[in-house]
């Protein structure tokens, strides 16, 4: 999967965000093309995750596109209630809705957005749970999970609505360091399976297996991007390296 | 029970005065459509008349939830003078703070609940002539009668808080040691169980106490200023004054509350008590 | 028992005279409730508004409810409408209003303490599914509001069964007074009526407030997450 190989699903065009004073975004540019999985890193406080909630309008922006298989998100013909449709976010804190069971969970978007049949969609939420190891916790209720069977039941409520799409917010970032393994695995198994993938994240190590390319953000703007292999190698920029020193200096 | 009357009263202090600045601008308007007017009631076929249901013996329901007392007897004569017949009326049961506002906001025409006329509530209602009379009193054990203040000398007497007794004595007789309780009941047992010498409250509550609680006795019967009780119209309401005024005297010719004495009182104050003590005729008082 | 006063109790009239008051009372209490936790709920919504008018006069209302006593709010409604307007309102429709505008002010501060205690990752993960935001409201925020608010909801049932008595300040017989009316009829030759009255009375707002809460603590340990 080359650069530009594939059709552009996602394009980002001088996006710019700012709360009050303080510039978030500043005049960003990224394409994401079909079957891409993209990680984003960055150091705390760089605008991953507000880059992530722009692209499915749960924040606002001010200046700049974002458009989705071509049509701008949020625009009179295309609002944010049709681009969310195409878009799966996952969060870092667990967001499974507590008063439902896992299945009820996952049939919310299908049966209530999509207007899809009971039946047919359970029947494909029961494939999904299957494909991440939980089908016999359908029943369950989230207090009942721990923190890595959450994020799986999360991410397949996400793909139940067959995203074009998928956003992954720091989504190990909260869990036991013995969870993260289960929940990196069901997201590389998504990336191979070529699902388009936009993955912010702190797991290097995930990111040099699993993406395509990599993307470094600072200061609100991408700083440096390229191909996982050659941006760990050989870093072009000094921000990146410092970054990604500190990173190793923390990981020995 | 003026005692807990006057309490009650006082707690609706400050609804009066939110009823005064709701009312202002708008009083002159609503007594001129004067609702309440003899011919009015004439023309409605009832008279609406307030009266206690908790007070006997003045105002109370009987076993079967019948409006009876000494208010009562009169009110239905004064109801039966008016209409010809006894039933042409609406007993609407009242508390003891709310009496004012029932006739300011027209809700009744006649509040006929042992009502005490006093100068506040005279700028605000019309009393027509009284009925009755009331002093304090204090009663005490018959073993150790207390027949003068003099004999309070270095005892306690009881009190309830808030009544005219406890004023009275509080003005009028420093001397006088006073055990005070929030509760009727509670001081009636204090008193039974000896802690105080004697009980000051109003005489018409002592006379009808001492009566069914053998071995105590009324020793002073008559203490302080006398009040007067008589019914009240809505303030400025002239034509029913009037009529009521001249029934009161018609019916002193008759001595009829002395009749309605021996009817509704003389069963609860019993035979050892004056009713010349209690009753005004033709709503001569002096 | 000669003078226990506890034959007070078997008489058929007093039983049946207190039963009336007591039915007056709660009619009053259920409909109020009624009509109180059903305008709450949106009348606890408009109070999340951002807007600064309808949230200022929302907050008026509240207020008002607070810092006045019920009881003030009876009087003025009940001799308020007849001195400034004129009308004479009947106790009984008086009560049911001031219980019931009561009953939704405070229940509608529980909706919007509840609902702005739901984590705002709710509505994101829900929103970012494609619900729009009345869905949103209706199938997660709504669920999970209703469950929290219960356990003060109930609290506030029982606050409001326990607070009707005070309608017998505007006319109303309720089972306070018939229990007093007794209780004045008997005390010369019966001074502990009180006694079984009252205790009556209390047996019968503790059969009635009991199971409320008992239910509402049934529904908490089913709802638990």
């Amino acid at each position: 999967m080359g650069l530009l190989k594939g059709k552009v699903i996602l394009e980002i065009a001088g996006l710019k965000k700012c709360h009050g004073s303080k510039v978030i975004l500043d005049g960003l540019d990224l394409e994401v093309t079909r079957g891409e999985a993209v990680v984003v890193i960055g150091p705390s406080g760089c605008g991953k995750t507000t880059l992530l909630k722009c692209i499915n309008g749960l924040e606002s922006h001010q200046a700049g596109k974002i458009l989705i298989d071509g049509r701008e998100a949020g625009s009179p013909g295309f609002g944010w209630h049709e681009a969310r449709q195409k878009i799966g976010m996952v969060f870092q804190s667990y967001d499974l809705f507590p008063h439902m069971t896992v299945m009820e969970n996952i049939l919310l978007g299908p049966v209530r957005v999509q207007k899809r049949g009971r039946e047919e969609a359970a029947a494909e939420a029961l494939a999904l749970l299957e494909r991440v190891g939980l089908a016999d916790r359908k029943d369950d209720f989230p207090r009942q999970l721990s923190g890595g069977q959450k994020q799986r039941v999360a991410i397949v409520r996400a793909l139940s609505m067959k995203p074009e799409l998928m956003l992954f917010d720091e989504v190990t970032a909260s869990l036991d360091p013995e969870m993260v393994r289960e929940v990196l695995d069901v997201m590389l198994q998504l990336a191979r399976a070529g699902m388009t993938m936009l993955i912010v994240t702190h797991e290097m190590e995930f990111a040099r297996v699993a993406s395509d390319r990599v993307v470094f953000m600072d200061g609100g703007m991408i700083a440096e991007e390229g191909k996982a292999g050659d941006f760990f190698r050989e870093p072009k920029t000094e921000r990146a390296r410092r970054f990604l020193k500190t990173f190793y200096f923390r990981a020995d | 029970m003026r005692g807990l009357t006057e309490r009650l009263y006082k707690a609706g202090i400050l609804l009066q005065l939110l009823a005064f600045v709701l009312g202002l601008a708008f009083t002159q308007a609503a007594f001129a459509a004067e609702p309440g007017s003899l011919a009015a009631i004439k023309a409605a076929g009832k008279i609406r008349i307030a009266v206690f249901a908790d007070k006997p013996p003045f105002g109370y329901l009987d076993e079967s939830g019948k409006n009876v007392g000494f208010d009562l007897v009169i009110a239905r004569r004064v109801v039966k003078d008016l209409f010809g017949r006894e039933d042409a009326v609406e007993w609407v049961l009242l508390e003891p703070a709310n009496r004012v506002e029932y006739l300011e906001a027209n809700k009744v025409d006649i509040v006929f609940a042992n009502f005490t006329v006093t100068k506040a509530r005279a700028e605000k209602v019309d009393f027509a002539l009284p009925y009755m009379k009331v002093a304090l009193g204090v009663v005490s054990p018959d073993r150790n009668v207390i027949r003068d203040i003099k004999d309070l000398r270095g005892k306690k007497l009881i009190v309830i808080k808030g009544t005219t007794a406890e004023t009275y004595f509080a003005e009028k007789h420093p001397e006088v040691e006073l055990l005070k309780f929030d509760e009727i009941s509670e001081a009636f047992q204090a008193l039974t169980d000896g802690r105080g010498a004697g009980l000051s409250n109003d005489n018409t509550f002592l006379f009808a106490w001492a009566n069914t609680n053998k071995g105590y006795t009324v020793g002073v019967p008559s203490l302080g200023s006398l009040d007067t009780i008589a019914p009240a119209v809505r303030k400025g309401n002239k034509e029913l004054l009037a009529w009521l005024n001249g029934e009161i005297r018609n019916l002193g010719k008759e001595k009829f509350i002395h009749k309605a004495y021996a009817e509704a009182l003389a069963p609860y104050y019993g035979n050892s008590v004056d009713p010349e003590d209690l009753v005004i005729e033709g709503g001569e008082f002096r | 028992m000669p003078n226990s006063g506890f034959e007070v109790l078997l008489s058929v009239n007093n039983l049946r005279r207190l039963a009336v008051g007591l039915g007056g009372t709660l009619e009053i209490a259920l409909i109020s409730v009624a009509i109180g936790l059903a305008l709450g709920i949106f009348y606890g919504l408009l109070l999340t508004s951002k807007n600064r008018l309808v949230y200022g006069l929302c907050r008026l209302y509240l207020e008002a409810f607070r810092i006045v006593p019920v009881l003030v709010w009876l009087f003025l409604f009940f001799f308020g409408s007849a001195i400034v307007l004129g009308v004479n309102v009947e106790g009984f429709f008086v009560s049911v209003a001031v219980f019931s505008l009561w009953g939704c002010a405070e229940m509608g501060d529980l909706v919007r303490g509840t609902v702005t205690a739901i984590p705002l990752h709710q509505w994101q993960s829900a929103e970012a599914l494609g619900l729009d935001k009345w869905q949103v409201l209706r199938f997660v925020i709504i669920p999970q509001a209703l469950r929290k608010i219960t356990p003060p909801a109930v609290n506030l049932v029982t606050r409001m069964v326990k607070t009707t008595p005070l309608v017998v300040f505007v006319g109303v017989t309720e089972v306070l007074r018939v229990g007093k009316q007794i209780i004045e009829f008997n005390m010369m030759k019966n001074p502990l009526a009180s006694f079984w009255i009252y205790g009556f009375i209390f047996m019968v707002y503790f059969l009635i407030c009991w199971p409320v809460s008992r239910f509402s603590k049934k529904l908490e340990e089913r709802w638990a997450f």
